[in-house]
């Protein structure tokens, strides 16, 4: 439900910027955070913040690729095929979890759990492959990693943290010296962590 | 032609021959102006450059690559060849791609013939398509709104018809949805196309991919006879290009005058046809013989009309004759009915259903009309629309209004109904019907109470100002806030508004004068212009906007009982025997009986011609129509009206005859006949020659353009007029005759704005018969508080 | 570590091997550098601070021309040189947006800097927006990098509890507002335009150029656009002084940039490394080679929009100039290895489809001929296409090429027209054959 806090937060947004427009995209992620996707009100609450026209609200919605116009699984998996994922193995993944959860990309399994869906380049490409569950990153994914995934998820633990697994290790040469190791790497920001 | 300055041009060559054009040019206006085609899609020159389809391509000197002619500028000394090969190859290159996924269903398409993308192939595409793979299909056509339909594998993404949607009416209705290879246009369900304006995307559609319901597969575009002419549904008068089949008005596309219309076209013009290509119009003049309406011959009907009016006329005096005009007739016709009836049988029994405006004061010359442009919003910083609804009422006014929007106006709209611009508009105020002259007041009010007068007009007139200030004193927006349902706080903040403006102008509608409370609303609406400096160049201005497509005109042309063509007076002597002279009769100094007097009874014989009054009358007064001793209608409908007739003469539709209107801007246009007129139905004009002549006047025009050269002759406002002179384009009055062109064709002048010089010193030009050159006093403020 | 420079390289040569200093990556392994104080304890915000105190803002930008620092968006335009651009006077007020969409395939480096470091984009970002006069910055974060957006959410938020943004940062009298916008799933975004247009609420369409945005930008006001990483060097050029950073690079490509290593080698990552640094430095000794001691079949130096280059071009050094030399573009610094096992007509496929999703649609030469691309390259794929089909495609890419709306059509035609050139009897295998050289093919996408 697009509660009255919700219209609040984003009037909020839209103040943050010269035009009230420009809340857009924000309102609209948070319109589909708060019903799952961009329902009929959603989109009518944030032509009302923006002040835009309900066409053009429906206009922007169909340029972008995160908006769902129906209702989606609880988990959105989206792995990611774009050249150095396809490089190292990103279709025998997305085929396993294809055959995993019988649906294929595009699908949502029949109990509503799961939306299997395909994705443009994650920024990930050093992790590859790559996907993400809703907008969470699992990375470095193997067909065995991807069963552990599913058990995670089927186990309702969450998978915020274990992306980021960031190698910037200049250490290998007989180099300076100035980077610590990998594992501190890991743990500067976030630590990934294994599955 | 008037050159422009010289620092203004620049110089360039196109494929070699010269060219100069006004600086900010494109390559592609530059070109067309030597007559050189250079294909466009994207492009409308209506709207702001795209450069997204990539067709105008051109070969510039010095740029490494290939420019759009659409998007690019011209520079001094520029370079440009439109026949390079590598141009050829740019622009076949678009072609082809944009054919992979074009149907070629030409044959089915109503579109074949008139596309662009067809013409373009032929003429710079190649010669057949490397495309063998399989092209992306959609469902066949979808409706779009009620009347237009999408082919989606039609659609070549040029944008066009959304950025109409989205930046010229700024309304709901086509936008383009998803992206790449998968972009479509597309209508969201909870935002329908139901704008007003929506046709014009099918006009602008380069290829089939919108089509109207009503034209699907009815006809091949070179079946069409297309005759260039006025629309004549609204006061607005945009122009048009008639699209005729044979015997049927097919649609009506724009034909652009950019000072009336901007290109553009409202859907009731370009798609309200129905009644010009009725079944039910009459075809053969109608005698009441045994109580029933019964088929007669041209012959018999017209001397039975000629010789009942006779008669009744010198049993009981000309008094007990009377016509009641047309505000649907063209100026030509306008005007020989009231010579028919003032010159052929002596009374000034002659008016018709209008707005009421308080007679002109004595001496003044120019009547209530709007002292700006439709052009001219468009320079105005506020807008005013009171009481008014041109969204329904003028469409393509409401449309200018936007674009002054766009170009910064502020609008305010105050009217008792929600109005589709109060979305856009700066202030929105609703009040109870029937009180707008109240509200005229009370703006009023605010202005002189708070010293917010301003100009030169005010500055000089301090006892006038004095007097307008204590005849509104009781009307302030707080009483009026209680009478008319009205915010005082933001009534008050509009006058403010106003008389701050930089440029502000005031619009009402013309009906709203006869509103209880209206009596004085065009007077009040006048002295708040000019006591706010609002008046007298373009941007700023007051005036009426009319109902009809020749409101205006039926009262120029004289369709009042108290004044002659040219609004002077029948009680001014000179004006009767000027007139007079020329039409070879005395005319009576007496004012006639008004449109109310007449229905009420006033008269015995009464003749109707292209009005309705039974339309208009409470159910208690249409007694009184059965009360005529003679009736006559004319019209191209047996009307609520017609019905009680003794006699009926078959009227012909505006498409079926040549003539003139003059729009809600004081615009005199040329309407031309784009088809044959209905068999056993005539022109109102020609009805009229024939019943004068019938009379036994001596009536000899031939064609409406001596009507129309006789208006020029005897009519100060239309000085000069005529057919040859009024061009394509038309002009504002008061005209007056200009300079003839090299071709030895003439010209008037007209004059965009109204300034108080000319009403204060009338606008005659001298030596044309019949003008008063009378100076005039103090227009409306002295005349509104004479009510 | 000024001190370690003059071992690093000398006249345009990168020497094959010794130190690889970090600049703007130095202190990503230390733990909690994305919270503000530990940032700070590391000489975080310093550069801000010494230069609202000590450098005017003319100064500064002069500073950063100087230092010869070059986009790293992509284009790899001189970053003073375009802040130069801007009008000194014009009647709107002027912004500035730092572009974190970073969407080329093969490049992560904005997402490390935002998900490790955001304090760093965070202060470069002021910088930036002091040398350029701006007080309203914008941080557009593509939409899809929601961890990253919610790090610089909060390190501005933190930013702004500490009056470092906000009204007279560190009394300076200097005013800055800091937006941050998100994005919602379209590559076009990236393109500065279109990324104006996203930022104003809609469609990510191109603008038309001229007016540039450095003219008329957002909101119609004068416009600064920089990618995340361009900032995030700012506090560096500070911290060492111009001269100190041109010390790094090559005569026209100066300082380190973060290289997105990815594809077939052993230890793929991210390598800040001086420009023109050996392309073999970096795959083989900090990527550890090819994986599994394949052989290497090509590479693609800047991201996916990049043509291929060969084996024999592996010493090639990372600068633009060289790369340019040798046939391609470094581009967004995405270097992608592809081993001897590739299809090269598979994964220049897999590259189409990419640009055909990611058309904005706008153009007619890229949303169709993208389209037309896609389907030739998946009959040759699948084994059905034709020995002409070659020459067509081609064709079609120089359709495309120079004669589209903005840059990605261009981007679009790389892999396709250099594979061919390079790769040309792998693809006439495919149509001799009836399928692939080196293995199953790419599946049905
Ligand atoms: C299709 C396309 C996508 C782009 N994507 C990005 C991007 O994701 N991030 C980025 O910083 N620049 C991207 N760019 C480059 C930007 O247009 C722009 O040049 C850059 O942000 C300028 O910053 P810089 O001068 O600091 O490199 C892209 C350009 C194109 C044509
Ligand atoms: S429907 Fe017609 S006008 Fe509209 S975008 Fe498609 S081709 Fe253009
Ligand atoms: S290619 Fe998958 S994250 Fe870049």
């Amino acid at each position: 439900m697009i509660s009255d806090d919700v219209k609040a937060s984003m009037r909020a947004i839209c103040a943050e910027y010269p035009t009230a427009q420009s809340g857009m995209l924000r309102c609209l992620h948070l319109a589909q955070e708060t019903e799952g996707y961009i329902t009929p009100a959603g989109m009518r609450a944030v032509a009302a913040a923006t002040g835009a026209r309900l066409d053009e609200v429906e206009s922007v919605i169909t340029f972008y690729t995160m908006f769902h116009r129906e209702p989606v699984g609880a988990h959105v998996i989206k792995v990611c095929t774009s050249i150095s994922c396809y490089l190292r193995g990103c279709d025998d993944v997305l085929a396993h979890l294809e055959a995993r959860l019988g649906v294929r990309r595009g699908e949502t399994t029949p109990d509503g759990k799961y939306t299997l869906k395909t994705i443009e380049c994650l920024a990930a490409c050093g992790m590859a492959p790559a996907l993400q569950v809703n907008d969470e990153f699992v990375e470095n994914v193997t067909t065995a990693s991807a069963d552990a995934l599913l058990a995670r998820l089927e186990r309702g633990e969450g998978v915020a943290g274990l992306g980021g697994n960031w190698n910037l290790d200049n250490t290998h040469t007989t180099g300076n010296g100035a980077g610590a190791s990998s594992d501190a790497a890991r743990a500067g920001a976030r630590g990934g962590k294994a599955l | 032609m008037a050159e422009q300055p010289r620092e203004d041009l620049v110089n360039l060559t196109i494929d070699g021959r010269p060219v100069s054009v006004p600086k900010g040019s494109l390559i592609w206006a530059a070109a067309r102006k030597l007559g050189i085609e250079i294909p466009i899609y994207c492009y409308h020159p209506k709207m702001e450059p795209l450069g997204a389809c990539r067709m105008c391509f051109v070969a510039v000197e010095k740029m490494p690559k290939l420019a759009t002619a659409c998007t690019t500028v011209v520079t001094e000394g520029m370079v440009v060849r439109t026949d390079t090969p590598a141009v050829k190859k740019g622009r076949q290159g678009t072609l082809e791609f944009l054919l992979i996924n074009h149907p070629l269903d030409c044959p089915v398409c109503d579109k074949g013939g008139e596309c662009d993308l067809q013409d373009f192939t032929l003429r710079h595409g190649p010669g057949g398509s490397r495309f063998d793979v399989s092209k992306r299909h959609f469902a066949k056509p979808i409706p779009v709104s009620e009347q237009i339909l999408l082919d989606r594998e039609r659609c070549i993404a040029c944008q066009r018809c959304a950025r109409f949607c989205q930046s010229v009416a700024m309304e709901d209705g086509l936008a383009m949805q998803e992206r790449g290879f998968r972009t479509e246009v597309g209508v969201d369900p909870a935002a329908p196309f139901d704008s007003i304006f929506s046709g014009n995307v099918v006009e602008m559609c380069p290829v089939g991919a919108l089509t109207a319901k009503s034209y699907r597969f009815v006809s091949r575009p070179w079946e069409l006879k297309k005759t260039g002419s006025v629309c004549g549904l609204c006061s607005v008068g945009c122009n048009v290009r008639v699209d005729v089949r044979v015997d049927k008005v097919l649609r009506q596309y724009s034909r652009p005058n950019d000072d009336v219309d901007d290109g553009w076209l409202c859907d009731r013009g370009r798609w309200e046809l129905d009644a010009i290509n009725s079944q039910e119009r009459l075809r053969t003049p109608l005698i009441r013989k045994d109580g029933l309406l019964q088929p007669a011959s041209w012959d018999e009907a017209m001397r039975l009309v000629a010789g009942r009016l006779r008669e009744i006329a010198e049993r009981d005096g000309p008094g007990a004759v009377g016509g009641i005009g047309s505000t649907h007739t063209t100026n030509e016709e306008a005007y020989l009915f009231q010579k028919l009836l003032r010159a052929g049988l002596g009374t000034n029994n002659v008016d018709h259903h209008h707005g009421r405006f308080p007679a002109a004061a004595p001496g003044a010359v120019l009547p209530w009309a709007w002292t700006d442009s439709i052009a001219g919003l468009e320079r105005a910083s506020d807008i005013l629309i009171l009481g008014a609804d041109p969204y329904h009422r003028q469409p393509i006014v409401d449309l200018r209004i936007r674009k002054a929007i766009r170009a910064g106006a502020r609008v305010h709209i105050v009217t008792p109904e929600p109005n589709r611009l109060d979305r856009l508009a700066a202030t929105v105020l609703r009040y109870t019907p029937g009180h707008t002259g109240e509200i005229a007041r009370a703006l009023l009010n605010v202005v002189t109470a708070e010293g917010l007068t301003r100009g030169e007009f005010a500055a000089q007139r301090a006892a006038t100002v004095e007097a307008r200030r204590a005849s509104v004193a009781n009307d302030t927006p707080e009483q009026v806030a209680e009478t008319a349902g009205i915010e005082s706080a933001a009534l008050r903040a509009l006058a403010r508004d106003l008389a701050g403006a930089e440029a502000a102008v005031i619009l009402y509608d013309e009906m709203a004068t006869r509103e209880p409370s209206g009596a004085t609303l065009a007077a009040d609406l006048l002295d708040l212009a000019l006591l706010t400096g609002n008046f007298g160049r373009p941007g700023a201005g007051v005036g009426p906007l009319m109902e009809d497509n020749n409101s205006l005109g039926a009262r120029d042309m004289g369709l009042l009982p108290d004044t002659l063509p040219g609004y002077r007076l029948v009680a001014d002597q000179d004006a009767r025997a000027a007139l007079g002279a020329v039409w070879g009769a005395t005319l009576v100094g007496e004012p006639g009986q008004t449109y109310e007097e007449m229905l009420g009874g006033g008269v015995k014989a009464l003749y109707v011609l292209g009005a309705d009054p039974a339309r208009h009358l409470a159910d208690a007064q249409l007694t009184h129509l059965n009360g005529f001793e003679f009736l006559v209608v004319q019209d191209m409908f047996l009307t609520e009206t017609a019905r009680r007739a003794d006699v009926v003469l078959p009227a012909v539709a505006y498409t079926e005859k040549d003539g003139s209107f003059t729009n809600t801007e004081r615009r005199v246009q040329r309407v031309r006949q784009a088809m044959q007129p209905l068999p056993g139905a005539k022109a109102d004009w020609e009805i009229l020659v024939g019943v004068a002549r019938a009379l036994g006047l001596s009536w000899r025009y031939l064609t409406p353009a001596e009507i129309l050269s006789e208006i020029g002759r005897t009519v100060p406002l239309y000085a000069g007029a005529s057919r040859r002179a009024l061009g394509e384009l038309g002009a504002c009055w008061p005209l007056s005759p200009g300079a003839r062109t090299p071709e030895g064709r003439p010209t008037v002048s007209g004059s965009p704005f109204l300034t108080w010089e000319m009403f204060e010193r009338g606008v005659a030009p001298s030596g044309v018969s019949g003008a008063t050159g009378a100076a005039g006093p103090e227009l409306a403020v002295a005349r509104g508080r004479e009510e | 570590m000024a001190d370690t420079l003059d071992t690093v390289i000398t006249e345009g040569k990168a020497l094959p091997l010794g130190p690889y200093p970090r600049i703007v990556t130095k202190d990503f392994e230390v733990p909690g550098i994305d919270r503000i104080e530990v940032y700070r304890q590391h000489g975080g915000y310093a550069a801000l601070a010494k230069a609202l105190r000590d450098i005017p803002p003319d100064t500064l930008a002069e500073e950063v021309k100087k230092s010869g620092l070059r986009g790293r968006g992509g284009a790899g335009f001189a970053t003073g040189v375009k802040w130069g651009f801007l009008p000194k006077t014009a009647p709107k007020p002027r912004y500035l947006a730092v572009n974190c969409d970073e969407s080329e395939p093969g490049t992560f480096k904005d997402r490390m800097i935002m998900e490790v470091s955001p304090h760093l984009l965070v202060e470069g970002t002021i910088l930036a927006a002091y040398a350029t006069h701006v007080h309203h910055a914008f941080i557009y974060v593509r939409g899809e990098l929601a961890f990253a957006g919610r790090q610089v959410e909060r390190a501005v938020r933190e930013a702004y509890d500490a009056g470092l943004i906000g009204k007279d940062i560190l009394g300076s009298g200097f005013d800055l507002d800091v937006t941050v916008a998100r994005g919602a799933g379209a590559y076009i975004c990236g393109e500065e335009s279109a990324l104006m247009e996203s930022l104003e609420g809609k469609r990510g369409y191109p603008r038309l150029k001229p007016p540039f945005p450095a003219v008329v930008g957002l909101y119609g006001g004068p416009t600064v656009i920089n990618n995340a990483e361009t900032v995030s060097t700012l506090p560096a050029i500070v911290t060492l002084g111009a001269d100190a950073y041109t010390a790094y690079g090559t005569e026209k490509s100066k300082g380190t940039r973060i290289f997105c290593l990815s594809g077939h080698v052993e230890r793929p990552g991210n390598y800040e490394l001086p420009l023109g640094t050996p392309m073999r430095v970096l795959i083989e000794d900090f990527g550890g080679g090819v994986r599994g001691g394949k052989r290497l079949k090509a590479i693609i130096p800047g991201g996916s929009s990049t043509p291929f280059l060969l084996p024999e071009h592996l010493d090639t050094p990372l600068d633009f100039e060289s790369v340019a030399a040798a046939g391609s573009m470094l581009g967004s610094g995405g270097v992608i290895v592809l081993d001897e096992d590739t299809c090269i007509v598979a994964a220049v496929l897999r590259m189409s489809e990419f640009y055909r999703d990611e058309s904005c649609g706008k153009c007619t030469p890229c949303r169709e001929g993208t389209f037309w691309l896609v389907q030739l390259l998946e009959r040759l794929e699948h084994g059905e296409g034709k020995a002409s089909d070659l020459d067509l495609l081609n064709d079609i890419c120089d359709n495309i090429a120079g004669k589209v709306f903005c840059p990605l059509g261009d981007a679009a035609t790389s892999s396709i027209v250099s594979s061919i050139k390079l790769f040309r009897d792998e693809y006439l295998h495919h149509v001799r054959a009836h399928g692939c050289l080196v293995g199953p093919g790419a599946r049905k996408h």
